[in-house]
């Protein structure tokens, strides 16, 4: 019988020197194998005496055990390290570019026009549209406004016929649902209007919100409340909101509403012409003459309207200067929304 | 407006700072756009809107300080000391519809002379050129009281008679600025015996100017409709200070008094000697009562005012209270006050001397259904947001065309593209028409981009084009126009698709964000398309839109720098789109079995499109057929001229079992044998 120190040790030998999983195999072989080293010494168990042949038994089974064990763990091992071998062979450069494709997006106009009507949808109110080549009668006789009225200068329009224009204002809107619909109504009415200007604040066209609200119970300090609570979500809450009086020929009392100005917090600044305040709503009771002709009885009805100008709260929003800009619709500028 | 601060205090007294004057007058609704210095003094630029005529003025602007601080008016000087004889102008009033009422005085011996240093110092401070005594007296007492007046020479008013009538066809006027002018039908004039000396309430004439030799003045002071003189003064395209305030309504009654201050200055300053009135006022102005309810004050406004406190605005503001009870009080509005002609024009006046900032803040009780936005809304939202996320971006175009760009994109002359509407005060030519397709536009975007250096240009915009359809209004419709440009240059991760397939893409997934089933793609009509680059797309037959490859001579002529000039454009009707739009969606149970695919690579004619394969395997008889994908297309070696190889996955699946390789490859052969027979393919490889 070998003595198993020194098998134990050449078996060590051979393991460390064993470089890739198939060594191993032939390690194992060496050892298990038919002629392997382990099996011989098996089959000298019949030539050992009774008395000794337990302990040799016992003996072998733990070299076996012994030999497995540490074959099977230099087996992971030798594994684990091709594998991260083949790994580190895999890398890629981390800081190439990514497959970056420009996004899209919405225009600003488009943008601020959602984040208004969201917020009017939110308090209760429905949207409603209207043409926007309209005739004379909704965009100003109906509102009050009749022909050689000095009012009227207050809009240059766009004429296609004598009767048949661009629509100044969304108001023409109001009249139409008015005409069909009796209160209460609650309503705004988006979209795009026209007036004959172009310079750096105004553009041939561009887009309003007005809206409609008409019970037999509205009263001025309700047109307040509704327009406070439309600016704190637009701007801020804690924006200083003043009204005051000014005049529409659609509605009486009429009023202006201004925000504290959101550059300058109101110490006065260019954007507010160093007055401290910004102009962003026009509003009112709805005239009892625009009620008649729509036909409500002024008597049982009251209402509220107010308008605003998208560009120009978008222009305060992003701080943008040029209002031709929103119609260049250069693609370097619309990316930045 | 322009209000001098040290004239005002002549007829108010305030010890306001012109900051605090600005601040009041602006919250009483006379917005002070500016204050500047002129003159040792501060002016005030005032915003007065068109209701308030009666601000035109000094004297209106003190009332309104007047009723603000509650200090008293002082009105100004117009004492006449002694008339000399009646005046020896005889006053006809033949048009008493257009002229209701007609005053004057005769200032007899004038010296004319430069107007003394603190006139001419108020006149320039309100921007207006001191030219002599007379004039500029009628031009002092226009601002400090509101109301035109003009001087005549009298020596040169023929007959020494006036007569206020419309023109006659042919007449003509030399106007003070030297410009001899055609009357338009139906503009008032100021006539003498033989001729017309003035267009009413615009401008004077020349040939009746007052001149540094003048002696006698016929001095007017007269009431003119104002829709006439804003149509005479829009008609000659004269904007006269004068006409500005007739145009917005003078105070027929005050006229009187505003004919005595100039009198009275004339006087004074030119040394003249002032005749007795004349004044032909056929119909006097009588003014309406107006009755207001208290209570319905306050439920308009949503206040508590009491009725003592409406009454004391009443009173600071001049109003007359001709009566009140617990319920309800009369008034008379003064003269001035035109704009004030029913109960909530009242309404409106407690409120803004009550104080807009003391109403208090609600919330409205509002019974309605309401907060929505109807489908079409949503639908738009879909659509954009689809855009969107395949990365275009959103333009916003002028709702103008040029009517050449039809004819740019040969549109056929029975177009309905064609039936424009066009504009009669254009701001330019280039911008005359309305859109009737929003490929002019898009395209017109690529250009600025592509000469401002980009190279990425992929848009889209969502707006309605008009058509004309013969009816007063026209049809407004909902479009989407997208525009694809990508120069391809080297690029560190290579896209092969070709831009019209990644465009087709989008519209596939445009129809699938809305549900639409049923939509196919046939050779387009389109004339500006490139033939064989562009498809119309219709829904269950119906024609909704195109899409192409611009057309490439259209492309040369746009001139553009760049190396591939591949652009691709969509339009598509979404009115007509949405109507396909499902109303419900339902849901379809996901399989329980597994399924097998099996391929099949077919050789067919080039010409034959890929779609008709499709639909031929699709047509094969059986159940077990889920899904057909085309995998690969293939044309080069190892394939016939003339023919192409497509390749498509065939997947098979049963509802109630798993099914066999054997039942699949019975299945599958019988296909492929199938579609070889119609298609006259042949299975690649075989």
């Amino acid at each position: 019988m070998a003595d198993i120190t020194e098998i134990k040790k050449a078996f060590l030998d051979e393991l460390s020197a064993a470089g890739t999983v198939s060594d191993l195999q032939l390690l194992r072989v060496k050892y298990f194998g038919k002629k392997g080293v382990l099996t011989a010494q098996l089959k000298l168990l019949p030539t050992i005496s009774s008395e000794e042949r337990p302990a040799f038994g016992k003996l072998i089974n733990e070299f076996k055990t012994f030999i497995e064990e540490k074959t099977d763990f230099k087996e992971s091992e030798l594994k684990h390290a091709e594998l991260d071998k083949k790994l580190v062979s895999e890398a890629i450069d981390i800081t190439l570019p990514g497959n970056y494709v420009p996004p899209g997006s919405m225009h600003p106009i488009n943008q601020v026009l959602k984040e208004i009507l969201g917020i009017f949808v939110g308090m209760g109110f429905d949207i409603k549209v209207g043409p926007e080549v309209e005739l004379d009668y909704y965009n100003f006789e109906a509102l009050n406004m009749p022909k050689d009225h000095p009012a009227r200068d207050m809009q240059d329009t766009f004429y296609i016929t004598d009767e048949v224009l661009l629509r100044t204002h969304t108001s023409p809107v109001q009249v139409r649902i008015m005409e069909k619909t009796k209160p209460p109504l609650k309503f705004v009415a988006p979209g795009k209007v026209y007036r004959c200007d172009a310079d750096v604040s105004h553009t041939p066209m561009f887009h309003q919100v007005e809206g409609l609200m008409v019970d037999s119970d509205i009263s001025f300090s309700d047109l307040k409340g509704v327009l406070e609570l439309f600016i704190r979500r637009m701007f801020n809450k804690d924006i200083p909101v003043r009204f005051r009086p000014s005049f529409f020929p659609f509605t009486e009392p009429s009023a202006e509403v201004d925000i504290g100005c959101i550059l300058c917090a109101g110490s006065g600044c260019r954007v507010c012409k160093g007055s401290g305040w910004l102009e962003v709503l026009g509003a009112g009771m709805v005239n009892p003459r625009v009620f008649e002709m729509v036909g409500y009885d002024p008597d049982i009805y009251t209402g509220f309207a107010f308008g605003m100008g998208v560009e120009r709260i978008t222009m305060l929003r992003y701080s943008i200067d040029d209002i031709r800009m929103f119609y260049e619709n250069d693609i370097r500028f619309l990316r930045q929304f | 407006m322009r209000v001098p601060i040290e004239w005002l205090k002549e007829f108010v007294e305030f010890s306001l700072s012109p900051e605090e004057l600005a601040l009041k007058l602006t919250m009483i609704g006379l917005e002070v756009e500016s204050l500047e210095k002129a003159y040792d003094d501060t002016v005030l630029e005032v915003n007065v809107t068109p209701n308030r005529p009666d601000c035109l003025s000094i004297l209106g602007i003190a009332r309104e300080v007047s009723a603000m601080i509650n200090s008293p008016l002082r009105f100004p000087e117009c004492g006449i000391q002694a008339e000399s004889g009646p005046s020896s102008v005889a006053v006809v009033i033949a048009d008493e519809d257009l002229c209701l009422r007609y005053a004057g005085r005769d200032i007899e011996d004038v010296a004319i002379g430069p107007s003394p240093e603190w006139m001419k110092r108020r006149l320039e401070q309100c921007g207006m050129r001191p030219i002599n005594n007379i004039v500029d007296i009628t031009n002092y007492v226009l601002m400090e009281m509101g109301h035109p007046l003009h001087a005549f020479d009298k020596e040169k008013l023929k007959g020494g008679r006036i007569r206020v009538a419309r023109a006659i066809p042919g007449s003509r006027v030399t106007t003070l600025d030297g410009s001899v002018r055609d009357i338009p039908d139906g503009s008032l004039l100021i006539w003498d015996a033989e001729r017309p000396v003035a267009v009413a309430g615009v401008m004077g004439g020349a040939e009746s100017e007052v001149e540094e030799h003048t002696k006698q003045i016929f001095l007017e002071s007269a009431y003119f409709l104002p829709a006439s003189v804003r149509r005479t003064s829009k008609a000659l395209g004269l904007k006269t200070e004068s006409a500005y305030r007739f145009e917005r309504g003078t105070d027929i009654e005050f006229l009187e008094k505003a004919l005595d201050r100039a009198a009275f200055l004339m006087a004074t300053l030119a040394g003249g000697r002032v005749s007795k009135k004349v004044d032909v006022y056929p119909k006097p102005f009588e003014p309406p009562k107006i009755t207001v309810r208290f209570e319905r004050v306050n439920k308009i406004l949503g206040t508590s005012i009491i009725p003592d406190d409406m009454l004391d605005i009443m009173k600071r503001l001049g109003i007359e209270v001709l009566q009140a009870d617990t319920k309800a009080f009369t008034i008379t509005p003064p003269s001035y006050r035109r704009d004030m002609e029913r109960e909530i024009d009242v309404v409106e006046e407690v409120a803004r001397f009550h104080g807009y900032e003391k109403i208090p803040v609600t919330v409205p009780k509002i019974h309605t259904s309401g907060g929505g936005t109807d489908r079409r809304h949503e639908h738009t939202s879909t659509v954009k947001t689809a855009l969107v996320v395949e990365g275009f971006t959103e333009a916003v175009n002028y709702s103008f065309m040029n009517y050449q760009a039809l004819d740019m994109l040969s549109l056929g002359s029975d177009d309905p593209r064609r039936r424009t509407l066009t504009l009669r005060n254009p701001l330019n030519e280039d911008e005359s028409c309305l859109r009737t397709t929003l490929v002019p536009s898009l395209v017109k975007n690529l250009v600025v981009n592509v000469s401002t250096g980009s190279r990425d240009v992929r848009l889209f915009e969502i707006s309605r084009v008009y058509i004309d359809q013969g009816e007063s209004l026209p049809k407004e419709e909902h479009h989407l126009g997208v525009l694809y440009f990508k120069e391809k240059g080297p690029s560190l991760w290579k896209d092969e698709t070709p831009d019209f397939f990644l465009v087709k893409g989008v519209v596939e997934s445009l129809m699938r964000g809305l549900r639409i089933q049923g939509y196919t793609f046939e050779p387009s009509t389109e004339p500006f398309l490139h033939p064989g680059k562009s498809c119309d797309i219709k829904v269950s037959g119906v024609r909704i839109g195109f899409l192409g490859l611009l057309h490439p001579q259209i492309v040369e002529k746009l001139g553009l720098k760049v190396s591939r000039k591949d652009i691709v454009l969509l339009e598509i009707d979404l009115d007509l789109l949405f109507n396909f739009v499902p109303k419900t969606a339902t849901y379809t149970p996901i399989p329980k079995y597994p399924g097998i695919e099996r391929d099949v690579a077919l050789i067919v004619d080039e010409s034959l499109p890929a779609f008709t394969i499709i639909a031929e395997i699709r047509a094969y008889p059986s159940e077990l057929m889920e899904d057909v994908v085309l995998f690969d297309f293939y044309k080069g070696k190892n394939i016939p001229e003339g023919k192409k190889s497509l390749a498509f996955t065939v997947r098979y699946r049963a509802k109630d079992r798993t099914l066999t390789d054997s039942e699949i490859e019975e299945l599958h052969a019988g296909l492929v044998t199938y579609v070889t027979t119609r298609t006259g393919g042949v299975v690649r490889g075989a």
